[in-house]
């Protein structure tokens, strides 16, 4: 369903037609299948949002809560701040708007106990979209992947939402990573890609042609 | 014509809007001004030889009257007063419609540039319909209108064009001293200024001229004129829909749309060192750059911005002589330049990198190097006063609610824009004292950095100390570091919003069990360019020696 509707809703983005109010039932619709399906599509979710701010008075708290949690399972990029941007102070500080405003603080903070902990005692919050948890678990194994070469089994677990060992296999095995000796987990070689660099100057021959050529 | 002026008189002149209006008040003075005001012979003559030039097309000779005529006599005669009205300069000009819109769009966008106590209510709204002529002239016609302008011209239109929608929506969201009636013409004519109205004409110059087509077909080494159509391969068509390219660029950054802001960019054409057919009025150059380098860095793409702003601060340090000649808009391009290096300082605080050497050396003086040393040391209001300081001036679409109490609405989006920065700063507030203990290591245990870093946000009881709890926080930093520092940044293709994961800071880590491995950029000095460039100055004394005749 969400494919269908892409190609109605690519039209509906075109040009001007961006800002006609009559396309917001449709783009709210469209909001709700992605939730869905798990599906995601950043432009029309921004153009609810900027209907909603040339038309304050459309705003609907709950189309703007599943834009604002989809936008956090599509971490690490930083959709979540363009539609901040888009938002009214006011709408934000809203129940329970500000409760997400808040979960993606301690997300983008890196601190994923403390949300895991937070999401526990919201679970009405993130039951209508699909795939919420999972999508949050690839952002920590993002951020898991780039900042470890190994990492202790138990400290993983905790990231990912203390979970138990069997998903925690699945999503070793997901990423490629290893299980070694002495309660560790290899994630990758790291030190191939992240060494010092040493920048010393280097003058090729065009530089410096022209003035060999005026010094004869 | 001046914007640099316009931009500074703003807040001053909508502020003290009904002590200084330019009308006196009383209508038998004002008719009395008027008629004491006679045109000068110079300005009849000036009026009559430059509609000739409009309707012959005499490209060259227009942008001489347009860039220095123009100019000229308003400094020698409209210093403080407003052009000649309409109903003076039709008679003079048989009322040739299209050069009274040409001509009215000047004695506007004179008004709001130069006269004190800026625009009357009246005027906005006249300079809007005046606006709507214009496109309408030259938007519903259904072949290529026989216009030509300079491209200056039109850039300074299109950019006049938003300004005053933006300098209507400020005058529009500042209720307090406004009377009653002033407020019942504004709410019975609210498509005036409208923001659907800004966004559909710029739209459609955008679409009318295939510009974008043109753009990635140039971009990709392709002829534009294979894609340009009818309308777009008109000169007047093509560069107004690439400056309404630019015009959109604007009005969305001063939204918050920062998406569509980067996304209607094609993004070979800011690469302001690629020399290009589209790239030749530096005010446009240095606009782009600064509304896409302030998207990027909204939303954390500093390796992006960076490259943005050096790149357009190098252009402007290495042509600074060329502006130096016409002051109006020396004084728009400094401005802007020195909101860039407050921008380019923010980054460089949040994403220290390598930069060009002479833009470096700019940031060493004194002004910005205390900044950027106090926003280095977790100085919140140092990061707050800087971005106020260099963002755009965020507008909010629509006017407050008909039922607002009377007060200032004018600085809500700016506020809210700060926030949403502020927010993302202090979530960075850890990063730059980790890096700092990192520069001076290659390995470092966890544990120990965990005791730095206590010790330095604890007090002298070291007692009560929790080794376990200190490294949980510590290593949420380093993940947090690790997170800002890896953004998407561009590499090649038309779209400005592509790009790949990269860590582009200078320092980077990663974490082996509870050891961290660090490295760092080291950069060896360079010789090369300085005696370059001795030589060079002391082979130009040789040959102006050997010049000199004894």
């Amino acid at each position: 369903m969400a494919e269908g509707m892409k190609q109605t809703v690519a039209s509906m983005l075109k040009g001007i037609e961006r800002y006609n109010p009559d396309n917001l039932p449709t783009l709210e619709r469209y909001v709700e299948v992605q939730s869905r399906e798990n599906s995601y599509d950043l432009e029309a979710n921004l153009a609810v949002l900027k209907l909603y701010q040339f038309n304050p008075l459309s705003f609907n708290v709950e189309v703007t809560c599943q834009i604002l949690l989809k936008a956090l399972t599509n971490l690490p990029h930083t959709d979540f701040i363009l539609c901040k941007c888009l938002l009214y102070d006011k709408q934000l500080a809203q129940e329970p708007i500000n409760q997400i405003v808040y979960l993606a603080d301690i997300l983008e903070q890196c601190d994923f106990q403390l949300f895991w902990t937070r999401i526990r005692t919201l679970p009405d919050l993130t039951q209508s979209i699909t795939g919420f948890v999972d999508s949050i678990r690839k952002f920590v194994c993002h951020v898991v992947g780039i900042t470890y070469q190994t990492i202790e089994r138990t400290h993983l677990a905790q990231l990912l939402g203390d979970v138990d060992d069997n998903t925690l296999k699945i999503w070793v095995k997901k990423y490629g990573w290893k299980e070694m000796a002495e309660n560790l987990i290899f994630i990758a070689n790291q030190d191939e890609n992240i060494k010092t660099k040493n920048i010393n100057e280097k003058i090729d021959f065009e530089n410096v042609g022209a003035i060999m050529a005026s010094c004869r | 014509m001046s914007k640099g002026f316009t931009e500074d008189f703003e807040q001053s002149y909508d502020y003290n809007y009904e002590d200084y209006a330019s009308h006196t008040g009383d209508p038998s003075l004002d008719e009395y001004n008027r008629q004491h005001f006679k045109m000068p012979e110079s300005v009849k003559n000036f009026l009559v030889y430059f509609r000739n030039n409009v309707n012959e097309g005499l490209i060259f000779e227009l942008q001489a009257l347009y860039e220095h005529t123009w100019p000229k006599l308003t400094e020698d005669y409209f210093e403080k007063r407003p052009w000649p009205e309409e109903s003076e300069v039709a008679t003079i000009v048989d009322s040739d419609p299209v050069f009274m819109i040409l001509y009215k769009e000047l004695y506007f966008r004179h008004i709001y540039a130069r006269i004190q106590g800026g625009p009357s209510l009246e005027q906005r709204f006249n300079s809007f319909y005046n606006y709507c002529d214009l496109f309408n002239y030259i938007l519903s016609a259904e072949e290529p209108v026989p216009l030509e302008l300079p491209d200056l011209w039109l850039w300074e239109l299109i950019d006049e064009f938003v300004y005053q929608f933006q300098s209507f929506a400020q005058y529009r969201s500042r209720l307090q001293n406004k009377k009653e009636q002033e407020l019942e013409t504004l709410n019975s004519n609210n498509k005036v200024w409208n923001v659907l109205c800004v966004l559909n004409v710029l739209h459609s110059l955008v679409d009318k001229s295939n510009i974008k087509q043109q753009l990635e077909v140039y971009a990709s080494g392709g002829d534009p004129d294979s894609v340009s159509g009818e309308f777009g391969s008109h000169s007047l068509y093509k560069m107004l829909g690439y400056f309404s390219l630019v015009g959109l660029l604007r009005l969305h950054s001063l939204l918050g749309d920062y998406y569509q802001a980067i996304k209607l960019q094609v993004l070979e054409n800011i690469e302001v060192h690629k020399k290009s057919q589209y790239a030749h009025i530096p005010a446009c150059q240095i606009s782009t750059s600064y509304y896409v380098g302030f998207a990027y860095m909204m939303m954390r793409r500093y390796s992006d911005a960076i490259r943005t702003f050096s790149s357009i601060l190098l252009y402007i340090q290495r042509t600074k002589q060329l502006f130096a000649s016409k002051t109006y808009q020396h004084d728009q391009i400094n401005k802007q330049t020195d909101q860039m290096y407050h921008l380019l300082a923010i980054c460089l605080v949040l994403h220290p990198q390598c930069i060009d050497e002479s833009i470096q050396q700019t940031l060493r003086e004194k002004s910005y190097h205390e900044k950027m040393y106090k926003m280095q040391y977790g100085d919140l209001q140092e990061f707050e006063n800087s971005f106020v300081y260099a963002c755009p001036k965020f507008l909010s679409p629509y006017p407050p609610p008909i039922d607002s109490l009377p007060g200032d609405y004018s600085k809500e989006a700016i506020q809210h824009q700060t926030q949403v920065f502020m927010e993302e700063v202090a979530q960075q507030k850890m990063l730059p004292t980790i890096r700092s203990y990192l520069k001076l290591y290659t390995t470092l245990p966890l544990s120990k950095l965990a005791t730095f870093m206590a010790q330095n946000s604890r007090t002298s009881e070291a007692s009560n100390r929790d080794l376990d709890k200190e490294m949980q926080s510590l290593v949420i930093h380093l993940l947090c570091f690790k997170h800002k520092m890896k953004n998407v940044v561009w590499s090649k293709g038309a779209s400005g919003l592509e790009g790949k994961f990269q860590s582009g800071s200078e320092l980077d880590f990663y974490i082996d069990n509870d050891m961290i491995h660090i490295a760092d950029t080291k950069v060896a000095h360079r010789y090369g360019d300085f005696f370059i460039r001795k030589i060079l100055k002391f082979e130009d004394l040789n040959r102006k020696l050997h010049q000199l005749k004894l």
